[in-house]
């Protein structure tokens, strides 16, 4: 609870030194607060976890493990900001304030307990990155993608509603462990109970971005200005996830048989979608909006097996994800400087200009795929594990296929910066990295590694 | 009972007719009829407090925006993008499973539902706030978030650029 009090008064705070024209303190001020939040988030963890606030909030385990998460990866974000939003907008202080809500939105979706708050949450996340999408009011791209992304969300928030409501006729009551105990105890199940799933699935998954809902990722995340694509494909995306782990996971396991087949076409079309569309871009920015469709798939393979160990496998994927998602967003930041292009052949002898950036990027993008040594590694042999639990040995098959395309065209971007030689006038451009990129990359980039070799500190957490 | 027949063959055939009628501005006059028939609906119910908000601020205030918009748009039939039939296909398709899927699990809902006669004056403005400032003050007080966060998006995205001398 501390934690969403600090963030809450923090994003004010920094909205009045904006109005000073602090400018120089935002950046410090942002992260000793979120220092704060997230030293109030690990003091709690010991604690006993029971619903607080009438039912409203629950800091379990759960809550508190992806809370640090969503912490640390916009404590990362902020720091690669520093220049980047002085060059592309004069509304400093809102981009920190919005961001700082929208984090927010992620913690109270962590750690809801009534579908009230999973709804405020979702809310508040959403509006807040409606506003960052567009916030480049002259580009063209950017106006299109806030829009598209609207009326999207706007459409799925009505579906997850709708969802929302049937529960609430078939069983009086919005709290997560009433709708338990509703299903646990009912003789029978009311038709309302399942049209109100499906409708929920419906609008999680357009929140989360799998197919058939992932129609909007592209363009959106294409559009965005980087820092923020990587905030939404990250932050925002794993918030999601938890929700959706959440309610599945307490209320609808007896349930199973119902939305299983559901879920798992919803998994194999999402896989091929993401994985194929991404094999044929040429924009390393739109192969990473595609290759986040497929990341959501995988994922829901934890969903889909739900199990005790589906709470760490997400969180070990969601946290090798984020971290390799920071580090190819802040790289592509770089090299766009330098090249002013998003496409691969901006990354033509990366390896020789900048050969720590071309290591950093190359961590990530092996991560990504799922190379062993990696955290990536690690998060996809669990979410396999998981699915060779209950013998789905199709899924199995198909991802399979699936990890191999993905393969092909992470390893097209390290293929460029080695083998290729750079263009002349790339050389000509180039420009010191500062020193927050290099800390964010490599602390990034190392606890890939650590993850990837030693893994039992991440998974031992949720057991 | 027949009042709730009546308003309710209103509130489908306005809803229709909603969607049927060529002329946007038509349109907008028709869903404002639609709102109108919900709000009875809701005293029906006993819902006052959602009645008033239906009243005031879906017929009132957001449907006035609408015409608004209309009549700045300038749209007329020409301007209406082509659709091709596939699509209106699918579109059929996809909306009959829906209402397939939602009438089969509202096939069940009773009007005597024990949950709602026990609380018959559930809808009335005092027991609302006696819920709102009780069980759910959280939400209640982290709304002030959400529309803070939309209060500056729309200052920030609506702001005219001040240049600099």
């Amino acid at each position: 609870m501390g934690a969403i009090i600090t963030l809450s008064v923090l994003g004010i705070l920094v909205l009045y030194l904006g109005l000073f024209k602090a400018k120089n303190a935002l950046l410090p001020v942002t992260l000793l607060g979120l220092a704060v939040a997230l030293g109030f988030t690990l003091a709690d963890w010991n604690k006993e976890a029971e619903p607080q606030f009438s039912g409203m909030v629950i800091f379990d385990h759960l809550a508190l493990s992806f809370t640090v998460l969503s912490i640390v990866v916009t404590g990362l974000i902020l720091l690669l900001s520093k220049e980047y939003f002085t060059s592309i907008s004069k509304n400093v202080a809102e981009y920190y304030c919005l961001i700082l809500f929208s984090l927010t939105g992620a913690v109270l979706v962590n750690s809801y307990h009534n579908f009230v708050m999973l709804f405020v949450g979702i809310e508040i996340m959403s509006v807040a990155l409606y506003i960052l999408v567009g916030i480049r009011r002259t580009d063209f791209a950017s106006n299109e993608a806030a829009l598209k992304y609207f009326l999207m969300g706007a459409f799925s928030t009505g579906f997850l509603l709708f969802g929302i409501t049937l529960l609430y006729g078939a069983t009086g009551t919005f709290d997560l462990e009433g709708l338990r105990a509703y299903v646990m105890t009912a003789t029978e199940i009311s038709p309302l109970f399942y049209g109100g799933i499906l409708l929920l699935l419906c609008g999680l998954c357009f929140k989360v971005g799998v197919a058939p809902f992932h129609f909007w990722t592209p363009d959106v995340y294409d559009g965005a200005p980087i820092l923020i694509t990587s905030f939404m494909s990250t932050v925002v995306k794993v918030a999601s996830f938890v929700g959706f782990l959440r309610l599945f996971g307490t209320v609808m396991v007896p349930l199973s048989d119902f939305w299983t087949p559901v879920l798992l076409t919803i998994i194999i079309i999402t896989l091929f979608v993401g994985n194929i569309s991404a094999l044929m871009q040429s924009s390393f920015k739109r192969m990473m909006a595609y290759s986040s469709i497929s990341h959501a798939g995988y994922m829901l393979f934890a969903i889909v097996a739900l199990g005790i160990e589906s709470a760490s496998s997400i969180l070990v994927y969601a946290t090798a994800y984020s971290l390799a998602s920071v580090i190819a967003f802040g790289a592509l930041i770089l090299v766009k400087r330098e090249t002013g292009s998003e496409q691969f052949e901006a990354f033509n002898g990366l390896g020789k200009r900048k050969p720590l950036l071309a290591a950093a990027l190359t961590v990530a993008m092996l991560s990504l795929a799922g190379i062993p040594l990696t955290a990536g590694f690690v998060g996809k042999f669990m979410m396999f594990s998981n699915v060779m639990g209950t013998y789905n040995v199709m899924l199995l098959v198909l991802a399979a296929v699936n990890a191999a395309i993905g393969i092909y065209y992470y390893l097209h971007v390290v293929v460029n910066m080695y083998f290729r030689e750079s263009t002349a006038d790339a050389e000509q451009t180039a420009l010191p990295i500062s020193v927050n990129y290099i800390v964010v990359l490599g602390i990034a980039a190392l606890l890939t590694l650590a993850i990837g070799v030693y893994p039992d500190c991440l998974i031992g957490i949720l057991l | 009972m027949s009042v709730f027949y009546l308003v309710a063959f209103l509130a489908i055939f306005f809803a229709l007719m909603t969607i049927f009628t060529k002329n946007p501005v038509h349109s907008v006059l028709y869903l404002v009829i639609t709102f109108f028939t919900l709000t009875v609906h809701y005293i029906l119910l006993n819902a006052q407090f959602l009645a008033v908000v239906n009243f005031i601020v879906y017929m009132g205030a957001i449907i006035v925006l609408f015409l608004f918009v209309m009549m700045l748009l300038n749209l007329n039939e020409e301007a209406e993008p082509v659709k091709s039939n596939l699509v209106k296909i699918m579109g059929a398709i996809a909306g009959m499973c829906l209402l397939a899927t939602l009438l089969g699990a509202f096939r069940v809902i009773e009007p005597s539902n024990e949950m709602v006669a026990a609380h018959a004056d559930i809808g009335l403005v005092e027991n609302l706030g006696k819920v709102l400032f009780n069980e759910f003050l959280l939400p209640f007080e982290i709304s002030s978030i959400l529309l803070l966060a939309a209060m500056i998006g729309a200052v920030l995205l609506a702001k005219k650029d001040v240049k600099k001398a």
